[in-house]
């Protein structure tokens, strides 16, 4: 099939679309004298049934083995004509199209002049014909299997998706519970239901699914491979309390030496945990895990006479010579939910966050006024960093509520001066939520007060539920304020009512950060695994924009939740749905074509610069090391599973080396000259 | 300067190495006051290894250049360290080399030598005609020495040295695993300023410049074969199939020639000057160099071999590059 | 330069496949009419020319070369199109600088919904290469036997 060309060029009329302006006879007798033609015809329709059958025919009859099509836009018919070929017994790549519609008779009104273009544009693509190759169109089988990183509800949502579909699930996530940042939400916004009450149901789902595999405090570590086929290396790492064994009861949390004394992450730090803990109470795996930096026995050696954790469990779970354990296991999608930090507020230090007791983020506050929460669901004036003073048998004075709290807006959003210019989308309404929290909790009396820049209600039901909280009383200042300052026991801020241009200085107990929600901090390993990119705001990149929210550049590789950028519930929700039936549609058909218009090495002549590897945005190529007349040398090699077929490894080629089938220079470097002849 | 006893005792040392396959310096010419390059392979080979003003050649391109015979069967391929002495352009070389895989660092062991300068030998001729004793140049001050059989003449430094000199930014090396002398301040930079005038020439008298020089070139490829960058097992300039230009001599194919020469080191020329050293029709390609260059500092804040673990200027980019051009 | 006005320059064009051919292609549906001296050579992204086809191109005969491709930011294949500028602003600045009109070497991002611009961008593109005249100073020389 490979001998020397002969081209057959069709030049189709398209009724009067292109035969209108276009003399197609003059273009026929003109593909006639080109190298290699062996049959020129017109026809009014190619694209129609007889159309096809002349081509087909010829094939048959004249042993055509290369095939022109002088049309319409091979954006619209290539694919036809590639079956025409196919239904022919030719390689569906020895087709070339010439588009003499779009960008010739519909644009062109001087019949001389578009009849003169249309020529060269078919000798363009006949020259370009004369050297294209035959290409195999390969697929791979996919694993019926898919890792999803990180359990937050996207997380969640998505395994249970396609867990459901009857999809094996690898659900890893870092912390010892599932849940995410939804799990330390009091309510959501703007319905008010209980995040708890909606949330817990599905974590015990995920954790009793006959289809997910779930793996807590756990950490992906390496993935290779490509879709259909990711080889994926888990650690799990050691809790020092035997899973199996555990049976949650708490005892040896309350023994522990060091309850109370340390932060509890999930509490945002407001409340306190000891070494060995169960994050919050419906934390699932309801097992306690054992925090090593802190645990004393384990990072000092010594705990007392014995640990004391360990006399307490009446199951015999804990053992401190539990190691990390490495899974390694194969998986044909992989779904990103890593999820999102919030700001880090001591990043404006005009606000004292760090400085003042009781200027909290508004996580810290959600936790207050969780009634699962470290304070029990009161909302009471803080007194940070005090409690080691407390003598033992000392009463605890009752805390105090504060009288007015004021809550400030687009902290670490829409705020290029800590480089976040863009909106969390969600800080408006859990303010507005919070808002009616305190209104709720401490009582209509308590003064709220919402400085903002914007509120944007743009949701189902938000706007319904901004006028709610106004007519609660609730008091939205427009200004950005300028600093926080003490003055006795109260906090002073400092801000601008732009609406009326009159400078303030408002007293209130208790100040509450609205902070944004920002890319993870540890967002660089995930990178670094999957090669994801990331968009100006620094959250991972979707494929495209509009059409591809939940696809990433890497075929098999998709995005839900907040680590693609800021979003709600639902749409964390409704983008892991997405994800899913994206990740079910190659598992479901169990194989994928891959491009076939890919890149290939000459491996002789390839100097293993590595040009090609540092800029293939889909990291399909690596340097592998051959022997070249007994010498190691370094050459590129492309992954074709990988490879989308774009062609920028060719352009930066210094030797040549890389080229792009069906594009490479020497198929493209006739219809330079063919375009360039006057 | 550095001393020459201490320059060949340290050569011997490393040739002795079990590790070091060879040494590659300079020694002197056959005649004038030209230096060559020495490969020294063994302890008793390193009396006549120098340097001294003369000693212009950029060592590096030795490196990729050396051939790979093919490695007889049932016989291993000798990965030994190479040796090499490096001024401040050439180490330049190196950096730039490894950065684009060339080779690892452990492959080569690097003998810096931080350069006072190098003379422009044809500077050195014009001046000093048809000397056929061999004769020495060496940096006493700010002159230059020149001795031969015949006596002893001083000469300013600024008068012979060569052009590349006179612009140098990195004179002492950027990467060695030895200095063989105290480090040397930079003492020059470029302006940029001839190129600068030529820039802001009317095409067409810019055109008729480039026609000039590009209708002397023989494309005899010195220029390629010399450059430490240009190391292609096989050069897509010469290759048949596709033909990016015609191997005839004429103004058009000579000029694509050296469009896609100059561009093929964009972002990878260190200005070491070698190409227009060796050109035999003088044509002034760092005037191609250089003018890339500029551009890539100035667009991109780039500057090759400068640092190994630089990703290659074209395989990279940032999202705000310029892009005032496009419509 | 070229005071003769019935010069009419031929103009070759490489379009990415996603965005700009997608832009000429909708110019062609809205039956926008535009000058017919840009020949276009379909490549599937504007980080597939090697900036020597500006040089190749000028060679065989052409008097201006366009290269367009996505918009920043929308590229097919994530960066495809940040290679191309980095690409073409040098090689331009380095025609320039050999005397090679920068009217004859022009770059532009046109999206698969800008048939209008596109429009735009040829019309700019022949008159400016109009202005400098025909580019026969770097022509292949044709051989002949």
């Amino acid at each position: 099939m490979n001998g020397k060309p002969k081209i057959g060029v069709y030049v189709c009329h398209c009724g009067t679309n292109i035969a209108g302006t276009v003399n197609v006879e003059e273009v026929v007798q003109f593909a006639q004298t080109l190298p290699d033609v062996v049959v020129a015809r017109n026809y009014s329709y190619m694209c129609s049934d007889p159309g096809q059958a002349l081509i087909t025919d010829d094939i048959a009859n004249m042993g055509l083995n290369r095939v022109v099509v002088a049309s319409c836009s091979p954006r619209m018919h290539e694919p036809t004509f590639r079956k025409t070929l196919l239904s022919g017994g030719l390689n569906p790549y020895f087709l070339e199209m010439a588009n003499i519609r779009e960008q010739c008779s519909w644009v062109h009104d001087d019949p001389i002049a578009a009849t003169e273009k249309a020529k060269r544009v078919v000798e363009a693509a006949v020259v370009k014909a004369r050297r294209l190759e035959a290409l195999d169109v390969k697929e791979v089988e996919v694993e019926p299997s898919c890792l999803i990183i990180g359990a937050g509800i996207a997380g969640i949502q998505a395994a249970l998706d396609i867990a459901d579909a009857g999809f094996k699930v690898y659900l890893v996530e870092k912390s010892p519970t599932v849940g995410g940042h939804m799990a330390q939400l009091d309510k959501t916004f703007p319905t008010l239901d209980c995040s708890a009450c909606i949330l817990t149901p599905k974590m015990v789902d995920v954790a009793n699914h006959p289809n997910i595999e779930l793996m807590t405090y756990s950490q992906v570590e390496e993935i290779g491979g490509y879709i259909g086929n990711f080889d994926i290396k888990v650690r799990k790492k050691s809790r020092f309390v035997d899973m199996d064994k555990c049976t949650g009861c708490g005892a040896c949390a309350e023994e522990c030496r060091m309850a109370g004394r340390i932060p509890n992450e999930f509490d945002e730090g407001i409340g306190m945990r000891g070494a060995i803990y169960l994050p919050f109470p419906q934390a699932v795996p309801a097992k306690y895990t054992i925090d090593k930096e802190n645990c004393l026995f384990l990072s000092k050696g010594k705990c007392g006479e014995s640990p004391k954790c360990k006399e307490a469990c009446q199951a015999g779970a804990i053992n401190f010579d539990l190691q990390d354990e490495v899974v390694e296991f194969k998986v044909g999608t992989i779904i990103v939910a890593t999820g999102f930090d919030i700001f880090d507020a001591r990043l404006k230090p005009e606000y004292g966050y760090g400085v003042y007791d009781n200027v909290l983020t508004a996580l810290e506050f959600e936790r207050m006024v969780n009634a699962s929460g470290p304070t029990g669901g009161k909302v009471v004036m803080l007194e940070r960093g005090k409690k080691k003073k407390k003598k033992e048998g000392e009463e605890a004075e009752a805390p105090r509520m504060p009288r007015s709290v004021t809550f400030i807006q687009c902290v670490g959003s829409r705020d290029k001066s800590v480089g976040n210019e863009y909106c969390s989308r969600v800080c408006c309404m859990y303010t507005a939520k919070l808002a009616h929290l305190v209104k709720d909790k401490v009582g209509h009396d308590c003064e709220v007060t919402i400085f903002y820049m914007d509120v944007r209600a743009f949701g189902k039901g938000f706007e319904e539920f901004y006028d709610r909280v106004r007519r609660e009383g609730v008091k939205y200042i427009r200004g950005n304020p300028s600093e926080i300052y003490k003055k006795g026991d109260k906090l002073i801020v400092r801000a601008e009512d732009t609406l009326t241009a009159t400078p303030l200085e408002h007293e209130t107990d208790m100040v509450v950060l609205s902070v944004g929600l920002c890319p993870r901090s540890d967002n660089r390993e995930i990178i670094d695994l999957l090669k994801l990119s990331q968009s100006s705001d620094l959250f991972y990149l979707e494929a495209h924009p509009k059409l591809r929210p939940v696809d990433t550049a890497s075929d098999g590789i998709y995005l839900a939740g907040v680590c693609q950028g800021p979003k709600d519930i639902p749409d964390a929700v409704a983008q892991a749905k997405g994800a899913a039936s994206a990740a079910m549609i190659p598992m479901a058909s169990g194989k994928v074509k891959v491009e076939a218009q890919t890149s290939v090495v000459n491996e002789d002549t390839c100097r293993g610069c590595g040009f090609c590897v540092e800029l293939c945005p889909f990291s399909a190529i690596e340097l592998v090391e051959i022997n070249r007349m007994g010498w190691p040398v370094k050459v590129a090699r492309v992954n074709e599973a990988l490879c989308k077929g774009c062609g920028a490894c060719a352009a930066a080629c210094l030797s040549g080396s890389i080229q792009q089938r069906s594009f490479k220079d020497l198929q493209l470097m006739p219809q330079i000259k063919a375009l360039g002849v006057k | 300067m550095v001393d020459v006893n201490k320059l060949r005792e340290k050569a011997k040392e490393v040739v002795s190495r079990d590790d070091v396959r060879m040494l590659i310096g300079y020694r002197p010419g056959t005649y004038g006051f030209r230096a060559r390059p020495a490969f020294v392979q063994g302890p008793d080979e390193v009396d006549e290894l120098i340097f001294t003003p003369a000693c212009v050649n950029n060592l590096a391109s030795y490196i990729v250049l050396e051939e790979k015979l093919p490695v007889p069967r049932g016989e291993e391929p000798d990965l030994r360290k190479v040796a090499v002495m490096v001024k401040g352009c050439d180490s330049r070389a190196l950096v730039q080399q490894m950065e684009e895989k060339a080779y690892d660092r452990e492959r080569i062991l690097v003998l810096g030598i931080p350069c006072t300068g190098v003379v422009d030998m044809a500077k050195v001729e014009a001046r000093f005609p048809n000397v056929l004793e061999r004769g020495e140049i060496a940096l006493e001050g700010d002159k230059f020495v020149l001795s031969t059989g015949g006596g002893k003449e001083e000469v300013a430094k600024e008068e012979l040295l060569a052009d590349k000199c006179l612009r140098c930014r990195y004179p002492t090396p950027l990467v060695y695993d030895e200095l063989l002398d105290a480090e040397v301040a930079r003492f020059a930079d470029d302006d940029y300023s001839d190129i600068v005038e030529l820039e802001k020439r009317a095409g067409a008298e810019k055109w008729a410049y480039w026609e000039e020089k590009f209708s002397r070139c023989i494309r005899c490829y010195s220029c390629r074969n010399v450059c430490p960058m240009c190391y292609c097992e096989d050069c897509v300039l010469e290759r048949l199939n596709p033909q990016w230009m015609r191997r005839s001599v004429d103004v058009s194919e000579n000029t694509a020639y050296h469009i896609s020469r100059a561009y093929h080191l964009a972002g990878r020329c260190i200005q070491c000057g070698e190409c227009q050293r060796v050109c035999p029709v003088d044509i002034p390609l760092m005037e191609l160099n250089r003018k890339f260059y500029k551009d890539v500092e100035e667009l991109y804040d780039y500057e090759p071999g400068t640092n190994a673990e630089n990703p290659p200027l074209l395989s990279t980019f940032k999202v705000d590059d310029r892009e005032d051009f496009i419509l | 330069m070229a005071e003769n006005s019935d010069f009419e320059p031929n103009i070759v064009a490489f379009l990415c496949n996603w965005c700009s051919y997608a832009g000429a292609d909708l110019a062609g549906t809205s039956r926008i009419q535009y000058p017919s001296n840009v020949r276009v050579i379909r490549v599937m992204c504007s980080g597939r020319v090697n900036p020597l086809f500006v040089m190749n191109a000028l060679q065989e005969g052409a008097d201006g070369v366009l290269i367009s491709g996505c918009h920043p930011g929308d590229c097919h294949y994530m960066h495809g199109n940040y290679y191309a500028r980095r690409r073409f602003n040098l090689m331009r600045n380095f025609l320039e600088y050999l005397g090679v009109e920068p009217q004859r070497v022009r770059m532009s991002w046109v999206s698969a919904s800008e048939g209008a611009k596109w429009k735009e961008v040829i019309e700019e593109v022949v008159n400016g290469v109009k202005e400098v005249g025909p580019m026969d100073q770097f022509k292949r020389r044709q051989l002949n036997w």
